[in-house]
């Protein structure tokens, strides 16, 4: 199944290169140029996978991290960047990025984390299945 | 700790915070080259396997990198041109010069906030200055004015001669004048004799560069 990518980036050349590279590699590639067309995305698609540039001008990273965690806690979230610090690599983890990665950025690692977010995502899916079936078996009584 | 150090770690804050601007730019004209040359490498491999070549595709990617390699060399060029600012202690200065490298190197700054930041119709001048401080003052006072002012606002500024010194405008067009609060450069621009005059009838601030032994 193809994964579906969503790639937030101020930098628009990056964006339609990476995205057709993605393409290229059988994904399903939504693209966002800002915060505001990235919350857009994030409501009206089901990702396996948002890859977020940790500056953009309209909100930061961090913040944009924040608001996906808030509203997709289960989303899984791989911050690239042009200024990878510590500091703000250990925020991003702390606040439940998957991965953390520095531009200019390796097509197949970033692949092989993107799918390891989609195998994730399964999992999760899976398990919140599970127990919805489980709570209904119990509660029903058959 | 005395006021010498002080400022000398002040300018090196300032030289640090434009560095780490400059190499975050390179650093994504970088990236965009990668995925750029990494897709003629994927239409070639493609092409490779029997897939028909899209001669515009492969021209669009190699329009990009030609395209990134020029935006690196002009983000290069103002980073030497700001490093070799701290040759001399005082020499001559072309302000139009000075401005549109202090301008080209705040741009980065103005963008993360949505502000758009340009250089308008200005009048030849030069003085005597040391360049580096000289930078560090003109990047203070847009990154001042930028405080005062909202996304998708322009903050044009220009640099005439005046009274033998030079006075910079900054103004804000549709807006009130920026600069009401010059604190993060007051004791900087009182080192180099400058001083911030705001005329809310025009809506412009202005930035007075007084010549060499005049009072500010």
């Amino acid at each position: 199944m193809a994964e579906k990518v969503l790639l937030i980036d101020d930098e628009v050349e990056f964006l339609e290169a990476l995205s057709e590279r993605m393409e290229i590699r059988g994904m399903d590639v939504t693209t966002a140029e800002n915060a505001a067309a990235a919350v857009s995305a994030i409501n009206s698609g089901d990702f396996d996978a948002i890859v977020l540039d940790l500056q953009m001008p309209d909100m930061n990273g961090i913040d944009m991290l924040k608001v996906i965690r808030k509203t997709n806690p289960d989303m899984q979230v791989i911050l690239l960047t042009g200024q990878a610090t510590l500091e703000a690599g250990i925020q991003a983890m702390k606040l439940g990025a998957m991965d953390f990665m520095e531009k200019p950025a390796d097509i197949d690692a970033l692949t092989d984390k993107i799918k390891k977010a989609q195998a994730k995502k399964m999992v999760i899916v899976e398990k919140k299945t599970e127990k919805k079936v489980n709570d209904i078996l119990k509660s029903k009584g058959w | 700790m005395s006021r010498t150090q002080c400022e000398t770690r002040e300018g090196l804050r300032f030289f640090g915070r434009i560095s780490a601007s400059v190499s975050h730019e390179i650093k994504n004209v970088f990236a965009v080259i990668n995925e750029a040359a990494g897709l003629i490498e994927d239409l070639t491999l493609m092409a490779g396997r029997g897939m028909p070549l899209q001669p515009e595709r492969l021209k669009s990617a190699a329009n990009s990198i030609q395209g990134q390699v020029k935006r690196g060399d002009a983000i290069v060029r103002n980073m030497n041109a700001f490093a070799h600012s701290t040759d001399e202690d005082v020499r001559e200065v072309n302000l139009i010069e000075a401005l549109k490298l202090a301008v080209d190197l705040t741009s980065r700054f103005a963008d993360m906030r949505r502000i758009k930041l340009t250089v308008g119709e200005s009048e030849s001048v030069s003085m005597a200055a040391c360049p580096f401080d000289l930078t560090r003052l003109l990047h203070s006072s847009m990154a001042a004015a930028f405080d005062s002012m909202q996304p998708g606002d322009t903050l044009v500024i220009t640099v005439s001669p005046a009274d033998g010194g030079a006075s910079f405008s900054l103004s804000v067009p549709g807006k009130d004048a920026p600069l009401k609060n010059d604190e993060p450069f007051a004791d900087l621009a009182r080192a180099m004799g400058a001083r911030v005059e705001t005329d809310e009838k025009t809506g412009i601030s202005r930035l007075l560069l007084a010549a060499e032994g005049a009072p500010a």
